[in-house]
């Protein structure tokens, strides 16, 4: 009797842990090969012949097609510089600089990873239409709110993520990534 | 309760095993996969133009809405296949996944150095049976050694605005991923 007790714990312990532990690096994406520069998160791996069982894992639970290497690369930012989670009861302001790179895009999405719709009709930004300070920096207005300038509209969602692909970049390596100059996110006003 | 331990140990190194089997066999069960969302936009061996993604209409997760999508399912089971199409001169890149979804090859129009794709892509069987007497059109070809037996290629457009969209779409459409060498 004991040593049925004693093996039914074994395998509710196996079985439940190994489950849960597998679910929970598939879903919240902490798998291995995970980059995070100033807040920007990317899986270089992803689209290369080299990714990880977890990164394939992943991609065959969303559905997702991955950026390959020679394409280009993708950074998600969940969070504002200081840590905060994006929401849309906030103003934002994307500013600084991005990798080098022939092109970028700068989309907006709800915390399920869809496109939010706002009474502008419009989900990303792109390089070539950005408006430069002199010195080739640049700053992006992310509000739900009309803001003159770069406007990057969002839906009044409780939370929404960033994110910044980069097209036909030198930049799609791992090592690569980690001294990379990405623009901050930085929270203006909450209402 | 010392043997309880024991066992309560016992569990916790199972879990790891069974960890690592569920990351490797979850592909294989994977039911909304790309492959098969792919699969629901119409037959293999031709390119589906995707709609260009907006919200409430998403033809796959995370598209760039900025990217006019085109994708076809092939197989290498009948011999090469050879993928070509006339594409825009802004940014387009093209990339091939195994059945999986794992990136096997992956190409942008700058490296193409050319605005005409044309990939030939072939098993490491069919190249050196192939090599005995390579048809002319190897020699145009950018050509792909890939070890699958089916597979999907992805190609992406950039569209800056809608007055870009037809041509844009127009490029997708008269892609071809059935050739032959």
């Amino acid at each position: 009797m004991r040593l049925l007790l004693d093996l039914a714990i074994a395998i509710v312990i196996a079985t439940g842990l190994g489950f849960f532990s597998a679910w929970y690096a598939i879903d919240r994406g902490f798998v291995f090969g995970r980059v995070t520069v100033s807040g920007w998160t990317a899986w270089p791996n992803a689209g290369s012949q080299s990714a990880d069982p977890y990164s394939i894992a992943m991609l065959a639970r969303t559905g997702e097609v991955p950026l390959g290497v020679g394409e280009g690369i993708a950074f998600t930012a969940e969070a504002d510089r200081a840590g905060h989670p994006l929401s849309g009861r906030c103003d934002y302001r994307v500013r600084g600089q991005t990798p080098s790179g022939r092109l970028w895009t700068l989309t907006a999405y709800d915390e399920a990873g869809h496109l939010m719709s706002n009474a502008a009709h419009r989900q990303a930004f792109y390089s070539r239409e950005l408006l430069r300070d002199a010195d080739g920096s640049f700053g992006i207005a992310v509000s739900t709110t009309v803001k003159p300038g770069n406007w990057l509209p969002i839906a009044p969602a409780d939370r929404f993520k960033l994110v910044l692909r980069l097209y036909d970049t030198p930049v799609t390596t791992g090592s690569q990534l980690a001294g990379l100059t990405m623009p901050e996110i930085v929270q203006e006003r909450c209402g | 309760m010392r043997r309880t331990l024991l066992f309560v140990a016992g569990g916790v190194l199972l879990a790891g095993i069974v960890h690592i089997v569920v990351i490797f066999l979850v592909p294989y069960f994977a039911t909304r996969d790309a492959w098969s969302e792919i699969g629901h936009f119409g037959g293999d061996g031709k390119f589906h133009v995707l709609p260009l993604a907006e919200p409430g209409s998403e033809a796959l997760p995370a598209m760039d809405p900025h990217i006019l999508h085109a994708v076809c399912r092939f197989s290498l089971g009948e011999g090469p296949v050879r993928i070509r199409a006339s594409l825009p001169d802004d940014f387009w890149s093209v990339a091939l996944f195994d059945r999986r979804g794992r990136n096997l090859y992956s190409l942008n129009d700058r490296s193409a150095e050319r605005s005409q794709l044309d990939l030939a892509v072939l098993t490491p069987v069919q190249m050196a049976q192939i090599r005995q007497n390579p048809p002319a059109s190897l020699e145009t070809s950018i050509v792909v050694e890939l070890p699958i037996n089916v597979g999907f290629v992805m190609l992406r457009v950039f569209v800056a605005d809608d007055s870009e969209l037809p041509n844009a779409t127009a490029a997708l459409s008269s892609a071809d991923c059935a050739g032959t060498l």
